[in-house]
This record gives structure tokens, C-alpha cells and sequence, in this order.
């Protein structure tokens, strides 16, 4: 059997792709063009919409950039949403107990001590166990929702409240922002935009940011170039875990105010299709976090259309297929 | 009668052409050679009758009929058997299952008749095998029977070996040609290729000469003398590999009762001592498996040791593998792809590696582009690694290409030991002297080296001092001289 | 204490356990890492409770099922093999197209006036064993069992004794996607309705007890039915101390992950995966 051209065989993903979105589309009776244009742009509605999707765009970035910083290393950290959650639990949690300004720096601190603990077991295991960390962070995830879900609805759930929340911080013992124009921007989102720009010159321009790569590319190589590799594994999967608890917990002290049940909405899962969105540039992370925070505020809006959401989780996978498959083309065009 | 003929075989990869109108005959009974430098051709040829490759022209002929393989299968169904120089053994598997492996019974499988069957074919060789044993307790002399018995189980008639004994201790290569003599006078015909030329003289009947993808000679072995052969092979007479005195430097790397822990508890290298002085280039000898790599990673701080390893009068145990190539350890390792190259990166990329925490690389936090680019600019032209630019993916390059950049980048930065495992694997006569050459020129400049190589006769050739390595147990030999250093490999001193 | 309500949900759990994980052997045998069992259950799951409903048999209903889970074996398959895509990217792709799709599915076309139809359980027990037997057997005895082996440990040498790998991985991901199909079937027959995330992350659960067993059916098998009476053990014990202890839910559901990374640290003895695992 003769191979065919990348070409040919992308052109057929691709089209079996937009094949599975037109008959979802047209088998949920709506008008596909409404539905898209609704995904798309209903994010720009109105000052709330556009509000909410920043909401989003902010922990996707820095989930995203977690991510990423794994997936150099050679690492797939599946665990950010497990981390994510039991950063903004801890966050809330510290912030809750210090309140005010401090309360804010000591909740987003807690949060990424968290996450960084969380993340511990897998790279301990995956540095010097060598058990995959695929595996293990999925356990550790299962753990923690659990583990918060048990602790929400139990020891640290508002006695007051109908459901499981905690008590909820005041306006004064959360970071604030600057306003524009109708919407505020939040200091959560400059920090998140300083985080991509920071590890996108980490990455391209030290000598860590050289190593961290070598070992993702072919650690064997690094082993005889002097890196030491358990180390640097090690250390990549714990930065990964603490940057995941510290964006649960900037999350809760600058836009929840309080952790729930749901408090996460698979912000981690979706980074992982962020991160591997934003190709082989950290810059990226930025176009494809928006992307992600406007179609999942879409999927709100299209049940008014009478559309599940699941729409836009289902459009978003395919996207993830499609470009990886697209990505992985070419490396291997390169290499003859 | 010929029993295979290929005829007016062009092969072409791209706008490369790897086989230009070659034709091979072979006689039915035959040891028939098939010889030339690496990149000659060789392997391509033999996976084209095999079937592993259709020839972009010409003609295969096998037992009369022409023949046009679309897979390996079909050539095995023509009882054409191919053992590939690293061979198909499965070491999770039990031999008996890679005895079977891909020409079993039927869906269902008797073991005990499979087992019967296996013996038989055993009893016939004189081997013996514990079936139910995993193969990777063989060694590669095991695993090469196993692979033979893996053709007589698949009834092949016409048996390709590629490389047979190179990893194979001199005893077991002839051993392995008694057997392969035995076969052929049953009716077998087997197709040997080959870079030995001394087996190619004594076992073989005819001769079939490669050079640069195209057919140069096709002759009875009897007729040719060693020396003959080998300017055949390689287009011009060589000259002897310049010798000259033993340099009597101060002593590089001083290694007292050095013991290497295997991946499997044992000790692969057991209370070795040895010296390299300065300017000395240093073979190691032996068979493949017996603690070479375990001794060069321990000296490469990729593995620990106990004893004693100097370099240049400071101790090494405890320092990192930073530390050592800080100190001016270079390693030009066994397993390119694995161990030495990030494939898909440039190749000023993969100049920087090993480097990059050197002070003169650095700038800052950072690493220097200046001398980066410098540097692999210096690393192509040493020993002329053909490329289209310093950013091409180094993965792209040939084999031969990619172990002289390498090879230069080892020997680039003040080296002060040099540890080169097979440094000219893959590379053709020419670059196998310059790199050679290259370690010589490294060496008066104050470095050591220490070689491994699988191939006695290019130690003998190019190093200045021989070592032999068996079994763990590091030796010396009275003199340089092949008998010898062939019993001490195997251990029959 | 133990009645014969904790014997049954037991054996059910096992069954839903080890239909997965044996599913998940046939794909990382072969030398696919598969952590989409969870999404070819799940689309199983909702698809057999979908055609089971609105055909009114229920054997059409489980056949749809199967098939849709095959179908994303299949897309595995391909995305890992010809379009060259990380096997966790693909699998995790899988995961989050069968949450949408059921998602949207449920919501589009589940019909309050349709009554549900399904098999009875036990025939889903008899499928769970059959698997357990047949697979021992591929394994020791028959020649796909071995080239399974084979291209799982060592692809590029297998290829050159003359198998094709990606040819041996088709239908080790088709049988995959069977078996998590049956297991998806029998949890939305257990729970008697369709609901999102209804697998509730039992795939993971497989995924760990597939790793705990080793890649070897039978002790795969044993992880399951540990891992199983940990869930029984939940609903038996719910709301009563133990030894005067009140142990929260929560504590049992996590157990089988905490086991699982306690065996992946290697403290409790290694297991060895295959060694060709990940690789084309």
C-alpha cells in the first residue's frame, strides 16, 4: 500500500471533521451559521460576556503555560486540573483566614505551595520510580476531586449556604483591577500575560531554558551532555504543579471570591488542548487561551439557540486532533 | 545455473541514488560475498531480493522465475531468508516464541510439537537451547544460532547474512562459518555481506565488489589476494595507517581496581586497571556486551564505580558528568541517535550540547550566539560533514555525516580524554582515517584516548596500544599482534 | 455484615472493571497507550441506551453501542499510526470528543417518553469471563496472541520477522473498543438511564488496575475485583463506622488511586510494562 500525501490525508481529516460538526449542527435543528457566529462572537455581546470570558482567558493562560513547561520536559502533566483545584481550595481557604491585601499574596502563595505539593508524588515517581507520569496524575486527580468535593461539603463548607461553598471573601480581600473602558481588567491578567512573556524568554534564551528542552527532546542525550535529568524532571513537573495551584489560586482571590463545587470548570483539561494549541512557541499560549475562553463562553450562549453545550467541547477536541495532526506532519516532513 | 540473479538493479531514494545498475549472480551451494565500504550499497541490494524494497529498475530472478516482491512475505514464501545485522531477537520473549515468531504453525499452537520440531532442527546444527528460556539470556553468539535456526524453521534455501560477525568474538565467527559450510553442502546457498575481508578470503567461493552504489567486480574468491580485494573496495591503494613511536607522555587517565555495577546487578567491569597516557590513542578490544559501556559510562559519570579513576592527578569519583566535561572529558558515544544528537534539532544546536554550561559559551544566563555559530561552523569543516547549512535538522544528514559532526565536536573544545566508542561506525575507509587522524592531531595536543571498537583489525591498525576487555576483566597483551589479542578476547588465556 | 447485595454490586463492579481493562491490554499490549477506555465507554454507554430506546430492541441497542465504541478505537488507531499524533494527545482528544458528543447527544435526541431497554446483567458477567479466558489463551496459545506480544515489546524487529505492526494494532484497538464498549454498555444498564459523565471516571479506575495487574489477564483480572469490592465496600459501609471510625465516601472512592500510585512508586514490587510501549 502506497502512503498517501500528507496532503491528501490532512484534507480528509479535516473534512471528516467539519463532516462530524455540520451534522451535529444541522441534527440539532438549529441554523449552523447562528450557532457558529453565536460560538464565536458572544463573547463581544456585551461588557458581562466579555467579562466572564477574561475570567476564563486568565487561568487558561497560566494553566496553559503549566502545561507547556511539562510538555518540554518531555512531561504530559494531565494533573493541572487536580493541582488547579486544590490551589483555589487553599488559596480560598489561607485568603478566608488573613484577609485583606495580605490575604490576597498569602492566598495566591498557599495556592501554588499546593499545587506544587500535589504535583510532588508524580514527579518524585516519575523522576526516581520511573512510573509514568501520565498515570499517576491522573490518580491525583480522581484524588482531589474526592478529596475537595469530601472537604467543600463538609469541614470547610459555609454552615449558611444551601450548597457546598465555602464563605465567600469581600470585595476588600480580593485584587482588585484597572478599568477599561465598560470592563474592568483585572491585575490577575497582567500577572498571567507577564508569566507567558517571562517563561517564553526562559525558555528561548538561558542555558535552563536550552537544558529543559534537550531533556524533553532526548534525555539520554542530556544524561552525556552533563544535565542531570531526574533533577531537571523533576523540578519541570513540580514548577508545572505550583504554577497550575498558583493560577487555582489567583482564580479565587481575584475572580471567584469563595471555592465550590465546580469551582473548576476542566480548566485543566482544556490547558492541556491550550498548550498544545499554542505549537511549539509559548507566545502562542495567548491566541489559543482566548480562543478557548471564547468558545466555552459561546457554548453558554448557544442553549438559547437550543444546543447542548457539549457542541463546543466537541468542536475543541477535533481542533486538538486536527493541528496536533497537522504539527506532527511536519516534523515528520523535515526529517524526510 | 544461477539460482538467484538480480539484473540491472537501480535503486533511488529521492534524488539519491543508491544502486546504479547493479547486477548479482549467485550460484546455487555457494558462500557467495557481497563486499564494500559502508553506503556502497551492500544492505540495499540485499533488502531488494529480500523484498523489503522494490527496485525503482531491473529485474529479480529467483530459481528461473522473475519475481516482483511487493513484501518480505512473498520472498520468504520463495524460501529467501534475510538475518539483519542487528538482529530480530525479542529478549522479552522465550526463544522458543522467537523461533516461531511471524512463520508459526497455524492460529492455534501445539507448543509441545512446535518444541519437538525446534529441537530437531537444533540436533541437526548442534546447538542446544533452552526453549522456554527468555532470549535475552543469550549472548550474540546465542542469539546469531537462534537466528540461523530461525531460517532452517522457515525452510529458507537462500540465506542473506548481514554483518554476521560483528559482534561476534573471532572463535564464534568461525564457529558460525563451520555452520554456515554444513548448510551449503546440504543445499543451502548463503549470500554474506561483509566488510571482513580475511573471511571473505578463507570461507567464501565467489565475490561480488560494490563501491558508490555501483557493481566494480564479480569474481571466484580463489583467484584474489587480500590486498587486492581491498583496493577494489575502496577505488585506490592504500597506504599502512602511518606508524609510529609510541608516545611516551605523562600519564592522562590512571584507572586502579575500577569495578562498574551492571544494569543486572552483576559487576560489569571487574578491578580493572589500566593507564592513557598523553597522546596515546588506546584500543580496547572485545567482543560487544563484555563491560565497555559500563566502563565508559562510569568514566563518563553517567554511572557510578568504586576504585580509583584519575585524570590528569584529580580524582573523578563524585564529580558530575558537568564536572568532567568542565574538566575536558569528551565522549563520542555507542548510539548516535540515542545518546549524542537531538535529531530533530539544527545542527548549531546540537553544537552547543555538552557545552552549553561551558564558560565560553555563556553569556549571562544565556548562551553565546557568536560562539555557537563559530563553533558549528568549525565542527562542519573539520571533517567535511556535507550539509546545506547550520540550520538543517541534523536528523536529516546521513549516518556517515552525522558521526563527523560528532566525531569534531568532541574533539573541538581543548579535549583532555577523549572516550570514543566505535568513532567510525558508518563512515567509509577515507573518513575512518581522518577521524583517526583527527584523534591523533587531538591527542598531541595533550589529550588521551581511549577507543572501543568491535573490529580488532582497525584497532590494530590505527591505535598506538591495545587493551582487552572479556568478561568484565580488562587485560593487556604482551605485544600488538592479532593471535593473541583474538585468545585474550574470548578469554582462552 | 456482608449480605448478598455487596456479592452483587461486587461482581457488577468487577465486571465493568475488567471488560475495560482488558480492553485497555488488548491496545497496550500492542503497543498503544490508551487512556480513552473512559471515552469509549462513555459513548458506548450513551449509544446503547439511545438505539436501545428508540428501536425498542436491545440487542440493536448494545450492537450500536459496540460499534461506536469501535469506531473511536479506530480513530485512535489512525490519529496514533498514520497521522503520527502522541498517543496521549490522541487518547486525551477521544476523552473529551466522547464528553461532548454525549453531551450532545443526550440533550438533542433523549426523549423522557422513550422507556429505556437493556439486557440483563448477567449476560454481561458471562461476556466479562469469556474475555478473561479468551485473552489467557491468545496469549499462550495462539499465534495473534504472540505477534501481539511480539510487536508490543519490540516493534522494529518484529517488523522484521515479517508482521505488520499497524496492521496487529487495527484489531487489538477493534477488540479494545468492544470490551470497553460492553463495559460502557453494562454501566448505563446498571444505572438504567443515560447521564453526563456517567462513566463517572471508571475508565481511569480500569486504566489503574490494568497497570496494578501488570499487563497480564489474570492478575488485570484480580486488581479488578480489588478495586471493585472497594467500591462495594462504599455502599455497604456507607453511614456505619467501622472499628468506630466513620469513613468518609470519599476515602473508599479514592482508594483505588491510592493504591494504584503506591504500586507506581514501585513500593509494593515492580510490574514491567511492555517494553515497546508508546512506540510506532
Amino acid at each position: 500500500m502506497r502512503p498517501l500525501s500528507p496532503g491528501v490525508r490532512l484534507g480528509a481529516l479535516a473534512l471528516t471533521c467539519i463532516v462530524i460538526v455540520l451534522i451535529a449542527l444541522i441534527t440539532s435543528g438549529a441554523n449552523p451559521a447562528q450557532v457558529l457566529t453565536t460560538l464565536l462572537t458572544d463573547s463581544f455581546r456585551s461588557p458581562t460576556a466579555f467579562a466572564d470570558t477574561l475570567k476564563r482567558f486568565c487561568p487558561y493562560m497560566i494553566l496553559g503555560v503549566a502545561v507547556f513547561w511539562a510538555l518540554r520536559a518531555g512531561l504530559f502533566n494531565i494533573g493541572v486540573e487536580g493541582q488547579f483545584l486544590m490551589g483555589g481550595m487553599t488559596g480560598t481557604v489561607v485568603a478566608l483566614q488573613a484577609g485583606g491585601m495580605g490575604g490576597v499574596l498569602l492566598g495566591a502563595a498557599a495556592g501554588m505551595v499546593a499545587g506544587a505539593a500535589w504535583a510532588l508524588p508524580a514527579a518524585w515517581i516519575r523522576a526516581y520510580r520511573g512510573g509514568h507520569e501520565v498515570i499517576s496524575t491522573i490518580m491525583l486527580n480522581m484524588i482531589a476531586f474526592q478529596l475537595s468535593n469530601h472537604l467543600v461539603s463538609g469541614p470547610i463548607m459555609d454552615p449558611d449556604a444551601g450548597f457546598p461553598t465555602t464563605r465567600t471573601l469581600g470585595p476588600q480581600d480580593m485584587l482588585s483591577g484597572v478599568p477599561v473602558g465598560q470592563i474592568t481588567v483585572n491585575w490577575a491578567l497582567v500577572i498571567a500575560f507577564g508569566l507567558v512573556m517571562g517563561f517564553g524568554w526562559w525558555l528561548r534564551k538561558t542555558v535552563a531554558g536550552y537544558e529543559l528542552s534537550v531533556v524533553g527532546a532526548n534525555p539520554t542525550a542530556g544524561s552525556f551532555a552533563g544535565i542531570d535529568v531526574k533533577r531537571t524532571t523533576f523540578a519541570a513537573l513540580l514548577a508545572s504543579g505550583a504554577l497550575a495551584g498558583f493560577g487555582g489560586g489567583l482564580q479565587a482571590v481575584a475572580f471567584e471570591g469563595r471555592f465550590y463545587m465546580g469551582f473548576s470548570t476542566g480548566y485543566g483539561f482544556d490547558a492541556l488542548g491550550v498548550a498544545i494549541l499554542a505549537g511549539g512557541n509559548p507566545i502562542g499560549i495567548i491566541p489559543s487561551a482566548f480562543a478557548y475562553g471564547l468558545l466555552q463562553q459561546g457554548a453558554l450562549a448557544v442553549q438559547t439557540l437550543h444546543v447542548p453545550p457539549g457542541i463546543a467541547t466537541l468542536i475543541l477536541s477535533l481542533l486538538v486532533v486536527l493541528f496536533s495532526a497537522i504539527r506532527y506532519g511536519k516534523v515528520r516532513h523535515s526529517n524526510g | 545455473m544461477s539460482i538467484v540473479a538480480l539484473e540491472g538493479i537501480t535503486q533511488r531514494f529521492g534524488d539519491f541514488v543508491a544502486l546504479d545498475n547493479v547486477s548479482l549472480h549467485v550460484r546455487k551451494g555457494d558462500l557467495h560475498a557481497v563486499v564494500g565500504e559502508n553506503g556502497a550499497g551492500k544492505t540495499t541490494l540485499m533488502r531488494i531480493l529480500y523484498g523489503a524494497l522494490t527496485p525503482s529498475e531491473g529485474r529479480v530472478i529467483v530459481q528461473g522465475q522473475e519475481r516482483h516482491y511487493r513484501s518480505s512475505r512473498e520472498a520468504i514464501a520463495d524460501r529467501i531468508g534475510m538475518v539483519s545485522q542487528h538482529y530480530a531477537i525479542i529478549p522479552e520473549l522465550t526463544c522458543l516464541q522467537n523461533l516461531m515468531l511471524g512463520a508459526e504453525p497455524g492460529a492455534f499452537m501445539n507448543l509441545r510439537q512446535c518444541e519437538d520440531r525446534a529441537n530437531v532442527l537444533a540436533e541437526q546444527m548442534g546447538f542446544t537451547f533452552d526453549w522456554h528460556a527468555r532470549a535475552e539470556t543469550l549472548g550474540p553468539a546465542g542469539a546469531q544460532k537462534l537466528e540461523i535456526l530461525k531460517l532452517l524453521w522457515r525452510d529458507a534455501e537462500i540465506m542473506i547474512l548481514d554483518e554476521p560477525t560483528a559482534m561476534l568474538s573471532p572463535r564464534d565467527a568461525d564457529a558460525l562459518f563451520e555452520s554456515l559450510r554444513k548448510l551449503a553442502s546440504q543445499g543451502a546457498t548463503v549470500i554474506l555481506v561483509t566488510h571482513r575481508l580475511p573471511e571473505v578470503i578463507e570461507y567464501c567461493q565467489r565475490v561480488t565488489v560494490l563501491r558508490g552504489g555501483k557493481l566494480i567486480d564479480d569474481q571466484d574468491v580463489q583467484d584474489l589476494a587480500k590486498a587486492q580485494l581491498a583496493e577494489l573496495i575502496v577505488g585506490h591503494a592504500l597506504t599502512a595507517f602511518e606508524e609510529r613511536e609510541l608516545p611516551q607522555g605523562e600519564t592522562a587517565l590512571n584507572v586502579q581496581n575500577l569495578v562498574v555495577r551492571g544494569d543486572r546487578g552483576n559487576d560489569a567491569v571487574k578491578s580493572a586497571s589500566f593507564q592513557v597516557r598523553k597522546g596515546e590513542l588506546v584500543g580496547l578490544a572485545g567482543v560487544d556486551g563484555n563491560g565497555q559501556k559500563e566502563l565508559f559510562h562510569a568514566l563518563m559519570g553517567t554511572r557510578g564505580f568504586t576504585g580509583l579513576a584519575n585524570l590528569n592527578g584529580e580524582d573523578l569519583s563524585g564529580r558530575t558528568t558537568r564536572d568532567r566535561l568542565a574538566a575536558g572529558v569528551r565522549i563520542i558515544a555507542e548510539d548516535r541517535h540515542a545518546e549524542a544528537l537531538v535529531e530533530e534539532w539544527s545542527l548549531s544546536d546540537n553544537a552547543v550540547l555538552g557545552f552549553q554550561r561551558l564558560p565560553s559559551f555563556r553569556v549571562g544566563a544565556g548562551i553565546n550566539e557568536a560562539t555557537k555559530a563559530e563553533r558549528t561552523r568549525q565542527f562542519i569543516a573539520k571533517f567535511n560533514t556535507k550539509c546545506t547549512s547550520a540550520g538543517q535538522a541534523i536528523g536529516s544528514l546521513s549516518g556517515g555525516n552525522q558521526q563527523r559532526f560528532i566525531a569534531a565536536r568532541a574533539l573541538g573544545e581543548n579535549p583532555s580524554l577523549v572516550l570514543a566508542f566505535q568513532p567510525a561506525r558508518g563512515l567509509d575507509i577515507d573518513a575512518t582515517r581522518a577521524v583517526y587522524q583527527g584523534l591523533r592531531d587531538a591527542c598531541s595536543q595533550g589529550a588521551g584516548a581511549l577507543i572501543v571498537s568491535f573490529d580488532l583489525d582497525e584497532l590494530l591498525e590505527f591505535c598506538d596500544r591495545i587493551l582487552v576487555i572479556n568478561g568484565g576483566v580488562v587485560s593487556a597483551p604482551h605485544q600488538k599482534e592479532r593471535a593473541e589479542i583474538g585468545q585474550l578476547m574470548v578469554g582462552a588465556i | 455484615m456482608v449480605d448478598m447485595s455487596f456479592i452483587t454490586n461486587w461482581l457488577m463492579f468487577a465486571a465493568i472493571l475488567g471488560l475495560a481493562a482488558l480492553g485497555g491490554m488488548f491496545s497496550e499490549r500492542s503497543g498503544i497507550v490508551n487512556i480513552a477506555l473512559e471515552g469509549m465507554m462513555l459513548m458506548s454507554a450513551c449509544v446503547t441506551a439511545l438505539v436501545g430506546g428508540t428501536s425498542g430492541s436491545p440487542m440493536i441497542g448494545l450492537i450500536a453501542g459496540l460499534v461506536s465504541a469501535c469506531l473511536l478505537g479506530i480513530a485512535h488507531w489512525a490519529l496514533t499510526q498514520f497521522y503520527r499524533l502522541d498517543q496521549i494527545v490522541s487518547g486525551m482528544g477521544i476523552n473529551l470528543f466522547a464528553y461532548g458528543a454525549t453531551n450532545f447527544i443526550a440533550l438533542s435526541f433523549f426523549k423522557p417518553e422513550v422507556p429505556n431497554q437493556f439486557l440483563p446483567i448477567p449476560v454481561y458477567f458471562w461476556c466479562a469471563l469469556i474475555a478473561l479466558a479468551a485473552s489467557w489463551f491468545m496469549f499462550n496459545r495462539m499465534r495473534a496472541g504472540l505477534r501481539l506480544l511480539a510487536i508490543g515489546e519490540n516493534p522494529d524487529k518484529a517488523r522484521t520477522t515479517g508482521i505488520e505492526p499497524v496492521q496487529v494494532r487495527l484489531w487489538a484497538l477493534v477488540f479494545a473498543g468492544i470490551l470497553c464498549g460492553l463495559s460502557g454498555a453494562l454501566v448505563v444498564t446498571n444505572s438504567g438511564g443515560f447521564g453526563d459523565n456517567l462513566t463517572a471516571g471508571r475508565g481511569f479506575i480500569a486504566l489503574a488496575a490494568l497497570i496494578l495487574g501488570g499487563w497480564r489477564p489474570v492478575s488485570v483480572a484480580v486488581a479488578c475485583l480489588a478495586f471493585a469490592a472497594f467500591e462495594a465496600a462504599q455502599i455497604q459501609f456507607q453511614g456505619s463506622p467501622i472499628l468506630g471510625y466513620q469513613l468518609p465516601a470519599a476515602f473508599w472512592k479514592s482508594l483505588p488511586f491510592l493504591i494504584t500510585l503506591i504500586a507506581l512508586a514501585g513500593l509494593m514490587g515492580r510490574t514491567k510494562a511492555p517494553a515497546g510501549l508508546g512506540k510506532m
